[in-house]
């Protein structure tokens, strides 16, 4: 069985939670015999064929254009991070395309947007849904478009039986690719735009999400709680769906020994600095802490939107230097951060799974999450809290930081339990997803 | 007789290296030498010693007439023997013509006065055996970091043996109807008090290179003249001071060499000793040249030379500079209990005013001098390196 993904994250250098998230589970996938054509948000004409289980750390690469692959077999690169500059994926793709481009692509493109034979009224509304809401001009709306040109060419010269999608950005390929091939399409549903945006979001996203769920033969929700968001927020027909929660392998060099930073207890932020993730409650419960355990400490790991607002308001709080920013990590600084920390926070208003309390639970760190988390779906060893209980948070935590045996013993029982949640799991209810899907797939009506 | 009365800040911080969470507790070196090291030979080489040859050259052609106070900070001096010692030896055969005044500041060109009385007094008391034991000069003239002054300053001041004129900034709000040029004293009428007359002061240190200055170029002739003028109101016979303080910096260095700074300061001097009523001072000359009754003035609150404010704010504004600021001086105290030498000494590196500086969000015209001044990317980021850097000076007190 041979899939076509695309997807807009893969570590090594894009590795947010789409991206450890498809990491593992393209992992576990080809360890159940399944190979995958990876497509991600490259410079250059590029695929990442996908055969062994080997091949998710090494990324072997190949060209679209055989005469770019000839020069690009003769390079020789010392490092896996220069391979991939070579082909142009960097921690924040930049445009791809010139404008002149676009437009040359936009018109082979648009012929199959509109030329092709557009089976039903339904089937043309979803399209203009698609390509309407796929029109602007800011920096990721544009790289999307720019993506989704590319996917003709690799929806048309590579061979696969079946098309898989993760979140938003891949949707338009996702429906290109099937609108061409005629292949089954699934979408992967990591987190929608009511959850990134904390709010209503962009509109036009929405409307893209809407689009991709409603084309694909078959939707993945990472969890309970995004399943009932995406029915009762897109009205996503229920038969569709299929619940798979992710699952969190830890790499095998990790280093789990705890070295702490500080003397006092450390109370851990990890993720984006967005709403999404209730920064600000962490902050307001990290004042209420301090007014009882003024020797604690608690860090910010990571940055986003919302960072300057929270430096200043804690230092207006005067939180003195109790509180705590590292900016940007990689991996190895990641795991140094959790090696440090006795209390993980996840306070997010709305998180469709939330990877990273599996990580702090791996590393055996006493873990509070929000209820509004589908994670809290499968962990029993953590606290779970709503993400506007700010008292009960701040109570929670001073428990935790006055009883620390208590604390070490639910780390080392979540930690047990964490172990248990692996990718095979997931990536078997996955590649029995596919063969259903092949084999409505092939016993379809023709026409 | 008009004084004209220069003096010149000569000062060089230990700027903070980018210092993260994830090393803390490691034994890491919280500056960035290398940084430091390249800001200190780049300023010798552009402004200290071109513009250190040029005024001995100018003293020396003026047989003893041309004189000019300097104010070296104790973190200057550390970084000129590390970085530059031509530097600190061309200073020191400036202050052998005798001609040139060393004033007294905190070692560390610090805020210490406005949050701990004590460290401040340290501070000065070091300064001072620094210019004894480096030039063999005692200090009788005393300016705070930046020109900060208030009434309390005075009296602390008063108190330390020797000091008998502070220097500050004009500023209007005091001043009201009256002119900086007459010296005057402080408010209990103990200490005598220089102010800077800014307007003259900042044509060269802010605006000489400035071409949308309608007064570009400045030419020796006319600045000379608009200092006669001053004379003008003055028929009595009292001994006016035209208190030019300014950034020893500003030459070469803010204000660059091509825009022809060292060549007005090359005939700045003969220009003005043509004219028999015109010539220079010291700041401690003041004290016998004052042939009146000094007015005092008093100044409830501080005022300091920085910025259009003349005020406090450049450097204790915002909620970042002042959580910074107190963070700090909690742990002096906690490091003075503990009698730790090394982290005491890292405390006043990091009560250097110049932390707080870059921390400053003020982004009018004003934020923009404080950006060119800055070697971080932003106020935050200023801040996010010093209060990590405080967090790691605290794990050192524990440890």
């Amino acid at each position: 069985m041979k899939i076509l993904m695309f997807t807009w994250e893969f570590p090594p250098l894009i590795s947010g939670g789409l991206g450890m998230a498809c990491y593992g589970m393209v992992k576990a996938l080809l360890a159940q015999g399944i190979k995958i054509d990876l497509v991600l948000p490259t410079k250059e004409l590029v695929y990442f064929p996908m055969r062994e289980e080997s091949d998710v750390d090494t990324l072997p690469v190949i060209f679209l254009d055989p005469l770019m692959h000839k020069e690009y077999s003769r390079h020789k690169f010392e490092t896996i991070n220069e391979r991939l500059e070579y082909i142009g994926i960097t921690s924040q793709p930049q445009s791809y395309f010139s404008l002149k481009e676009i437009r040359q692509y936009a018109a082979s493109v648009k012929k199959h947007y509109w030329l092709s034979e557009v089976v039903t009224d339904e089937e043309q509304d979803l399209w203009d849904e698609m390509t309407t809401n796929l029109i602007g001009d800011e920096d990721l709306i544009r790289k999307v478009q720019e993506y989704t040109l590319r996917a003709d060419r690799f929806a048309r010269t590579l061979d696969y039986d079946l098309i898989h999608s993760h979140d938003w950005l891949t949707y338009p390929s996702g429906m290109l690719a099937k609108q061409i091939s005629k292949k089954p399409l699934v979408v992967h549903i990591h987190a929608t735009e009511f959850d990134r945006a904390g709010g209503p979001g962009d509109e036009r996203v929405h409307k893209i999400e809407h689009a991709g769920m409603t084309y694909a033969d078959k939707v993945i929700a990472v969890s309970k709680y995004t399943a009932q968001m995406i029915m009762s927020r897109y009205r996503i027909d229920t038969g569709k769906i299929r619940i798979i929660h992710n699952a969190f392998s830890l790499p095998v060099d990790t280093v789990l020994t705890q070295e702490r930073i500080f003397k006092g207890p450390t109370v851990l932020f990890l993720g984006r600095v967005t709403l999404q993730k209730g920064p600000d409650y962490f902050l307001d419960v990290a004042d209420r802490v301090l007014k009882v355990h003024p020797e604690a400490r608690f860090i910010i790991a990571g940055t986003g939107d919302m960072s300057r607002h929270l430096l200043r308001k804690s230092a207006a709080m005067r939180l003195k230097n109790r509180f705590l920013f590292t900016g940007f990590l990689n991996r190895k600084q990641v795991e140094s951060i959790l090696r440090a920390a006795d209390i993980y926070v996840l306070p997010s208003v709305s998180e469709p799974f939330g990877i990273s309390p599996l990580e702090a639970m791996a590393f055996g760190i006493t873990s509070i999450i929000s209820k509004q988390s589908g994670v809290a779906e499968v962990v029993n060893h953590a606290f779970k809290i709503d993400y506007w209980d700010i008292d009960l948070w701040a109570e929670t935590i001073n428990h935790l930081i006055e009883n620390p045996e208590k604390r070490i013993k639910m780390g080392i029982e979540g930690m047990q339990e964490v172990n248990r949640i692996q990718w095979d799991e997931a990536a078997e209810k996955i590649r029995h997803l596919y063969s259903t899907m092949l084999a409505e797939y092939i016993r379809r009506p023709k026409n | 007789m008009l004084n004209i009365i220069f003096y010149f800040q000569v000062h060089q911080p230990y700027r903070l290296d980018h210092f993260n969470v994830l090393d803390i507790g490691k034994n890491r070196n919280l500056f960035d030498d290398k940084l430091n090291g390249l800001v200190m030979r780049k300023v010798a080489e552009k402004c200290y010693l071109p513009t250190n040859k040029l005024l001995l050259e100018l003293i020396q052609q003026s047989e003893g007439r041309f004189k000019i106070a300097f104010s070296i900070t104790g973190t200057a001096i550390e970084q000129f023997k590390l970085y530059s010692p031509e530097t600190l030896d061309s200073f020191k055969r400036l202050v052998d013509t005798g001609c040139v005044e060393l004033l007294g500041e905190t070692y560390f060109h610090s805020l210490a006065f406005l949050y701990d009385t004590n460290e401040f007094l340290d501070q000065v008391a070091m300064h001072r055996d620094l210019m004894q034991k480096e030039f063999g000069y005692y200090t009788t003239t005393f300016r705070n970091t930046e020109l900060i002054y208030q009434d309390r300053l005075s009296d602390l001041i008063y108190e330390v043996e020797g000091f008998k004129t502070i220097v500050t900034e004009g500023v209007d709000r005091i001043l009201q109807w009256r002119t900086p040029l007459y010296a005057y004293k402080n408010y209990s009428k103990d200490i005598n008090l220089l102010l800077k007359y800014y307007q003259l002061a900042d044509d060269i240190a802010f605006r000489f290179s400035n071409r949308d200055w309608p007064e570009y170029p400045l030419t020796v002739e006319k600045f000379v003249s608009w200092i006669d003028h001053l004379t003008l109101g003055e028929t009595s016979g009292k001994n006016l001071f035209l208190n030019l303080f300014m950034d020893y910096e500003t030459f070469g260095e803010h204000q660059w060499a091509s825009s022809g700074i060292f060549e007005f300061m090359r005939h700045f001097p003969s220009e003005v000793l043509k004219r028999p009523h015109l010539g220079f001072a010291n700041p401690k000359d003041t004290t016998h040249l004052a042939n009146y009754q000094q007015e005092s003035l008093s100044f409830p609150e501080a005022v300091s030379w920085a910025d259009e404010q003349r005020d406090l704010s450049a450097w204790l504004e915002n909620g970042m500079q002042k959580n910074a600021i107190e963070t700090l001086y909690e742990l002096f105290s906690r490091i003075k209990q503990k009698g730790d030498p090394e982290l005491l000494r890292i405390a006043r590196l990091l009560s250097t005013s110049d932390h707080f500086y870059y921390m400053c969000s003020k982004y009018f015209q004003d934020g923009d001098v404080h950006k060119y001044f800055s070697p971080y990317d932003s106020p935050d980021q200023a801040y996010t390196y010093f209060i990590t850097a405080l967090a790691e000076l605290e794990e050192r007190i524990m440890g």
